[in-house]
Formats: structure tokens, C-alpha cells, sequence
């Protein structure tokens, strides 16, 4: 939803961690290889192609849309809502998409752990992506109802 | 020297001069030093006893690519590369420096931008309200809500959301094809749409990325838009090499 740019961190100051994160796998899987110089062995490489929040293709993750799904349910569709079901069905829609955040966010921290799991990373927060906020479409819709 | 070889970052034209206060990979940072040979230099520092994929060690290997890129063009090497000593480095800069030169120049005054589509995880509202299937699907929830029908349900909205960013980010690719002087597919991340890479004029990078935005800004409740660059041309390089030959360390 949100264009991340990066227009900042060309020069002079090192790149952020942010950068980083988004060209793991340009770093590690394009650039030139030539034949006599070696490869080190890279341990966890594998992992480090994951990216965090990403739409993991499992039942689990299925579930947590349905569930997020269903709690759209609630607020748009129920003729008779009562302004405290409204204010139920917000927190309970907040509450499902921060799951669905939560699973995702649970990939990234592995991915982490993957890149450094060392003593160096202590700034490692940064690497996360920002969060996105919820559409502004659902504050207005739900003012059109409680009004009408 | 130490014992366990010299980590390349680039090759770069001889006239180039290193970048000052540059930190090499490694704890602590290995200094910076040129190996020339003809026409060409390559950047090296003595490698780390025991390498791997720190966060440390990539940003210092992006970091060293991304200022020798401010000066003039660069070939990136994939992070890793480690040469037994300079004599073979100066080897394989005399053995292939026509070939070098000629990548230089064709990457002169260009940059890699890289742009990837995510499917728009905050957009179910709107998947709900223009995916059939998926309504279709989340009216027989409501009917009938049992386990095999929401594992339904959110497959569907997954597959949709998946479709969305796919779609979005092709109509972006042939809006932005043009802008560049070459395209490259990404590897694949999971979970992604689209993973592109754009060689594109240095000049031009600015309005590249605007294009890019006003794209994401119209289409986000289709797709996420992540765009990073202007980076070093990691992926208009040769990387025709033995893919990821892997040594123990």
C-alpha cells in the first residue's frame, strides 16, 4: 500500500537498515560471480529469501483471513447495528488484522534471527517494514452509519 | 595479509579512487585497498576468518558498492566473493578486462532500481466487495460457518489478493519498461507479486520513482508497492558463474 522510497540514503550516510532489507536477496543472489574467486559458505541463506510480510500460502494464514473477512461482516452488513455492536465490531476487526500482521511479523523476526543473531544488531528494530495503517474509507463508513 | 583470502566488492575503471573512511566487512572492519591491473581495479579488503550473512557484513558490502557507485560505474560483486590472493584477483582482471570494460561502460551513468509487489494485506474491504468467488464464498461462512468453509474462504481471499498484485504490478512493468535502459526479473521472494529490477539513467531516476509512486498511490487497494534505489546494478552484471558454488569455510 505504502511506496517506500529510499531516495535519502544514496550517499553520503550509510544506508538504512531499511534498504537492506528490501535487497537481501539482490545482494546475495545477483551481482558478479566469476569462476576462480570462491563462495563462501553462507549459512541460513536459504532462509534470508523470506520476507516478512508476506501472504504465507497455509491454513493457518487462510483462517486468519476468513477471520478477518467475517469481522467485515459484522460492520458492514448487519442492518440493526447498535452503536456499541459498531464499537465491538471495530476491535474486534482491529484485533483480526493485527493477527494476520502478527503471523506475518513472526516470519520477519525468524528472518532476523537468520541475518544476525549477533552481538552487532542491536538496531536491528529498524529493519522491519513500516506499518501501514488501516484505509481512511473505514472511519467514513462508519460515520455515514452511525448517522443514518 | 591474513591466511583466509581477499573479499572482492567490486571492479571498478583504474582512474577510480577509493572512498575514504569506508569500513570493510568484518569484525573489526577490514581496510579497504585496490588491486590494479590495466585498466581496472578491483576493491578488496583481506577476508573475515569466519564470513557470513551478518546484517554488519551486508550493509558494509552495500554500503562500500553504493559510494564507489556516486563516482562513476561499478561492478558489484554478488556478497561473498572471496579470491585466494591478490595475484588471482590481478589475474582475472587481465584475463577478462575487455569484457569488464565493456559491462563499465554499458552501466555508465545508470543505477538499478528495484520494485516489488506485495498483495495489499489491508485491502480485504475492498476484495470483498469487487471478488465474486470471495463473496460468494464469505456468504456461505455466514450461512454455515465451519471450519472448511473459512479455510475456503481465506484461501480465496489469499489467491485474490495474490492475483490483485500480480495484475497491478504487470500494468506497472509496461508503464515503466520504457522509462529504462534495461529490465531484469528479480529471484523470487516469497510471497511476492513481482520482483523487477530496472537499469535506469541516474538522471532519470527521480522521475522514475515519481511514476513508480503515483502508480502505487492509484492502485493500493491492489497491490503494495516497495521501491528501493537508486542501488548499485546488482542485476545487469555477468553472474554466469558456477551458481552459488558454495566452499566450507
Amino acid at each position: 500500500m505504502t511506496t517506500t522510497m529510499y531516495a535519502d540514503e544514496v550517499a553520503p550516510c550509510p544506508p538504512r537498515a531499511g534498504t537492506l532489507y528490501d535487497v537481501l536477496e539482490l545482494i546475495l543472489d545477483r551481482g558478479m560471480v566469476i569462476d576462480v574467486f570462491v563462495r563462501v559458505s553462507l549459512v541460513g541463506i536459504e532462509i534470508l529469501k523470506i520476507d516478512a510480510r508476506i501472504v504465507v500460502a497455509s491454513v493457518d494464514t487462510y483462517l486468519r483471513f476468513a477471520e478477518a473477512c467475517n469481522r467485515l461482516d459484522l460492520e458492514r452488513d448487519s442492518g440493526s447495528t447498535t452503536i456499541p455492536e459498531l464499537l465491538g465490531g471495530r476491535a474486534a476487526k482491529s484485533i483480526g488484522k493485527r493477527k494476520v500482521r502478527k503471523a506475518a511479523e513472526s516470519v520477519g523476526d525468524s528472518v532476523r534471527k537468520a541475518v544476525g543473531g549477533g552481538e552487532d544488531d542491536e538496531d536491528e528494530q529498524e529493519e522491519r517494514p513500516k506499518k501501514r495503517r488501516a484505509p481512511a474509507r473505514d472511519g467514513s463508513n462508519r460515520r455515514r452509519r452511525v448517522e443514518a | 595479509m591474513t591466511g583466509s583470502g581477499v573479499y572482492v566488492y567490486a571492479i571498478v575503471p583504474a582512474v577510480a579512487e577509493l572512498p575514504p573512511n569506508t569500513a570493510g566487512v568484518g569484525s573489526p572492519p577490514a581496510a579497504l585497498r585496490p588491486v590494479r591491473e590495466g585498466k581496472l581495479t578491483a576493491v578488496v579488503s583481506d577476508a573475515p576468518e569466519q564470513l557470513r550473512a551478518r546484517r554488519r557484513d551486508l550493509l558494509a558490502h552495500q554500503d562500500i558498492l553504493l559510494r564507489l557507485s556516486d563516482d562513476g560505474p561499478v561492478l558489484p560483486m554478488r556478497f561473498g566473493a572471496v579470491a585466494p590472493d591478490e595475484e588471482s584477483v590481478r589475474a582475472q582482471l587481465a584475463g577478462s578486462q575487455t569484457e569488464h570494460l565493456a559491462t563499465l561502460r554499458h552501466l555508465d551513468g545508470a543505477v538499478e532500481i528495484n520494485l516489488k509487489a506485495f498483495p495489499a494485506q489491508d485491502s480485504l474491504a475492498s476484495v470483498v466487495a469487487e471478488e465474486k468467488n470471495v463473496r460468494r464464498l464469505r456468504e456461505a461462512v455466514r450461512r454455515r460457518p465451519d471450519y472448511e468453509a473459512n479455510v475456503r474462504l481465506g484461501e480465496a481471499v489469499a489467491t485474490a489478493l495474490a492475483r490483485r498484485a500480480g495484475e497491478a504490478g504487470k500494468k506497472l512493468l509496461h508503464r515503466l519498461t520504457p522509462m529504462a535502459r534495461a529490465v531484469a526479473t528479480g529471484p523470487e521472494v516469497h510471497g511476492c507479486a513481482l520482483n523487477v529490477s530496472f537499469l535506469v539513467d541516474r538522471r532519470e531516476s527521480d522521475a522514475f520513482r515519481t511514476t513508480a509512486r503515483t502508480f502505487a498511490d492509484a492502485h493500493r487497494e491492489h497491490v503494495e508497492l516497495r521501491v528501493a534505489g537508486p542501488l548499485p546494478c546488482y542485476s545487469f552484471v555477468p553472474s554466469h558463474g558456477r551458481r552459488a558454488s558454495v566452499a566450507g569455510v
